[in-house]
């Protein structure tokens, strides 16, 4: 049989050395630490405006430290940051009047309603209209429950109101520090399209940073990857998506050696996965294009080996555990036989 | 003034104003009933004297309330983390601060003047219960020693309230503010209690001159925040009150010269803005996490 040349990584748009003046938000080199404590170890990033972005990474990984540093409430130890094409420092703090941020958990005056909650933050900071506080609690299904206090509100209220009080001011940028914790499934698809209509309709740019990887993906025009204080990957996720593209292929336990052997000339390149063991045996992970899952099939038929399963395998958590690091009852297939080693990736493959 | 009319909202609905205003007020009651059975000895309710005994609660335990007040008031932003929020929108932290200095202000020249007028309530009530007649209040200088005790007393309410509010910005919490800020507010009246005793054993030889009893001093830990307030307290119309006590006022009045009003007034002025200036600057340095 002959393997076809495997096809070559989709080409991938590198935004670091995009000039910062077309950007939103962009970082060069940012450090910071606390005490002894390093969290970012010099941080390029570059938010596109008009987009929503995607910010993943790992618990600790930097995440919240950057948005902190973007929102002038930490000083950076190093390097730059860029807000609307010009250089923003600790002391501009006018420039952050384009900025609306919802950093870490909600914050709130329990005693007030979350009416007067917006209506004591809108005396703060870009001149705003107290009719925008109607408006904004309208967005994110809050009037039913804006005269009453906050301490009485649910987690996911909370996390509306903090959302709320970011949109408040009409902002061009929106950093949003995991909205969607506690939110319902409700709360999620509100605040999606909420998203989809300020980048879409308005042309504001979003950058989300969370855990909940379906959400960004779901979401995200393009996504940083962020781990241990550096960004490891960013582009537009479409092109994030289609330069890792993966199928996913069952074979029997007993075919696996055979099928690994095949499936690895097929992207000689890119590393292979299968799963020797448990309920997930003989699931293997081949690094190619969905569009080449037919010619995949028939290799491993033409060798008499019959697939039980094939689907795309390339999803945005896959691409999140393999960037930034190991995990669990998945393993490499080796150069010379089933899948053994040390598991490249994490969570289960199904 | 945006700022300042917020900052109105959140005390106004906070419990914590309301609840130091009525205890206050409620101590002030106990007081002139305890006041009351005194009253055979003087047989007269008269002002300026109850002026104060009223000028006690407003400025003396007042001062302390304030203490732990602005404490809460600015320390709350960091518990609550609300400080984020604001400084997250672009609004300057000194203007923040100064505009919650201001509203702090506002609030405490209200709760005075409320302390003021159902003190005198409090002083026709004693009159009634315990059958004395009560002065007027505007006899004489009545008008003029009530104006005197709410100039003089105010700027050292707000001094003491700025003591409580610059420790929370230093220590980023509103409990901490409180504690530290009483914590300075009786531990200054204790030293200088000390101080006051090792300086009369010192000197008791000087005490007494040819001319009879001569007070010595002022000496510096008359200096210190609490006292030169103190100092100011004592110099209130109606005597010597239990404010300037509080502050280690007892031994002082009796030993010690006091510091000259001016003088003492002109300290608590540049203790009110420094406590003020180094509040602004901290948090113009601080990392906000």
């Amino acid at each position: 049989m002959t393997n076809p040349p495997p096809a070559a990584p989709a080409p991938f748009t590198p935004l670091a050395g995009a000039p910062t003046s077309d950007l939103a938000v962009a970082t060069r080199g940012l450090v910071k630490s606390y005490g002894r404590q390093p969290a970012l170890l010099g941080l390029d990033m570059s938010v596109p405006a008009g987009v929503v972005y995607g910010f993943l990474g790992p618990n600790g990984s930097g995440k919240t430290t950057a948005l902190r540093l973007m929102t002038g409430l930490l000083r950076p130890k190093a390097g730059s940051i860029t807000l609307f094409g010009t250089p923003y420092t600790w002391h501009d703090r006018r420039r952050l009047f384009r900025v609306g941020s919802l950093i870490e958990t909600p914050s709130f005056y329990p005693y007030l309603s979350g009416y007067e909650n917006l209506l004591v933050l809108s005396a703060a900071g870009p001149p705003t209209d107290p009719s925008r506080i109607d408006r904004v609690l309208d967005y994110v299904g809050m009037s039913g429950r804006a005269k009453s206090a906050v301490q009485t509100y649910s987690l996911g209220m909370k996390q509306r109101l903090g959302i709320a009080a970011a949109m408040l001011s009409n902002p061009d940028l929106l950093l949003l520090d995991e909205p969607a914790n506690g939110l319902d499934p409700g709360g999620m698809v509100a605040m999606r399209e909420t998203l989809r209509y300020f980048t879409g309709e308005l042309g504001k740019t979003v950058v989300i940073s969370s855990h909940l990887l379906h959400e960004v993906e779901q979401l995200a025009d393009v996504v940083g990857i962020i781990d241990h204080g550096r960004l490891i990957r960013e582009g537009p996720l479409a092109e994030l998506l289609e330069a890792s593209g993966r199928v996913r292929v069952r074979v029997t336990p007993e075919d696996m050696t055979r099928a690994a052997e095949i499936l690895r000339r097929l992207a000689p390149d890119r590393p292979l996965y299968g799963v020797d063991s448990g309920d997930q045996a003989g699931w293997f992970t081949v690094g190619v294009a969905p569009a080449r899952a037919t010619e995949l099939n028939r290799a491993l038929s033409e060798a008499g080996i019959y697939a039980s399963g094939l689907e795309p395998g390339s999803d945005l958590e896959s691409i999140f555990l393999e960037l930034t690091g190991p995990g669990t009852n998945v393993t490499a297939a080796g150069p010379a036989g089933p899948p053994t080693g040390p598991p490249p990736m994490a969570g289960p493959l199904a | 003034m945006r700022l300042i009319r917020a900052e109105l909202l959140k005390a106004r609905r906070r419990q914590a104003t309301w609840v130091l205003l009525i205890v206050a007020l409620v101590l002030m009651g106990v007081t002139f009933l305890l006041v009351g059975l005194g009253l055979q000895f003087t047989r007269l309710l008269e002002f300026p004297q109850m002026y104060a005994i009223i000028g006690q609660f407003a400025f003396g335990l007042g001062g302390l309330f304030a203490v732990v007040y602005a404490a809460a008031l600015v320390g709350a932003d960091w518990n609550w983390g609300v400080l984020r929020n604001v400084v997250a929108r672009g609004e300057s932290r000194a203007g923040y601060l100064l505009a919650k200095a201001i509203a702090l202000a506002v609030l405490l020249a209200v709760a005075a003047l409320i302390v003021f007028a159902a003190g005198i309530v409090m002083v026709y009530l004693t009159g009634l219960i315990y059958n004395v007649p009560v002065a007027s209040p505007l006899r004489g200088r009545g008008l003029q020693d009530l104006l005197d005790n709410m100039v003089l007393g105010y700027p050292v309410l707000l001094q003491r309230a700025a003591l409580g509010f610059t420790v929370a910005v230093l220590l980023r919490s509103q409990l901490a503010g409180a504690v530290i800020g009483i914590a300075l507010y009786v531990g200054e009246a204790i030293l200088t209690s000390v101080l006051t005793g090792l300086t009369i054993a010192q000197n008791f030889g000087n005490l007494i001159g040819e001319g009879g009893f001569k007070p010595i001093g002022p000496e510096w830990y008359q200096f210190l925040p609490i006292s030169i307030g103190g100092n100011v307290l004592n110099t209130l119309p109606g005597g010597s009150s239990a404010a300037g006590v509080a502050a280690g006022g007892g031994l002082e009045q009796l030993f010690l010269r006091p510091v000259p009003l001016e003088l003492a007034l002109a300290g608590v002025i540049v203790y009110l803005a420094a406590s003020l200036a180094i509040g602004v600057m901290a948090l113009n340095r601080q990392e906000i996490v």
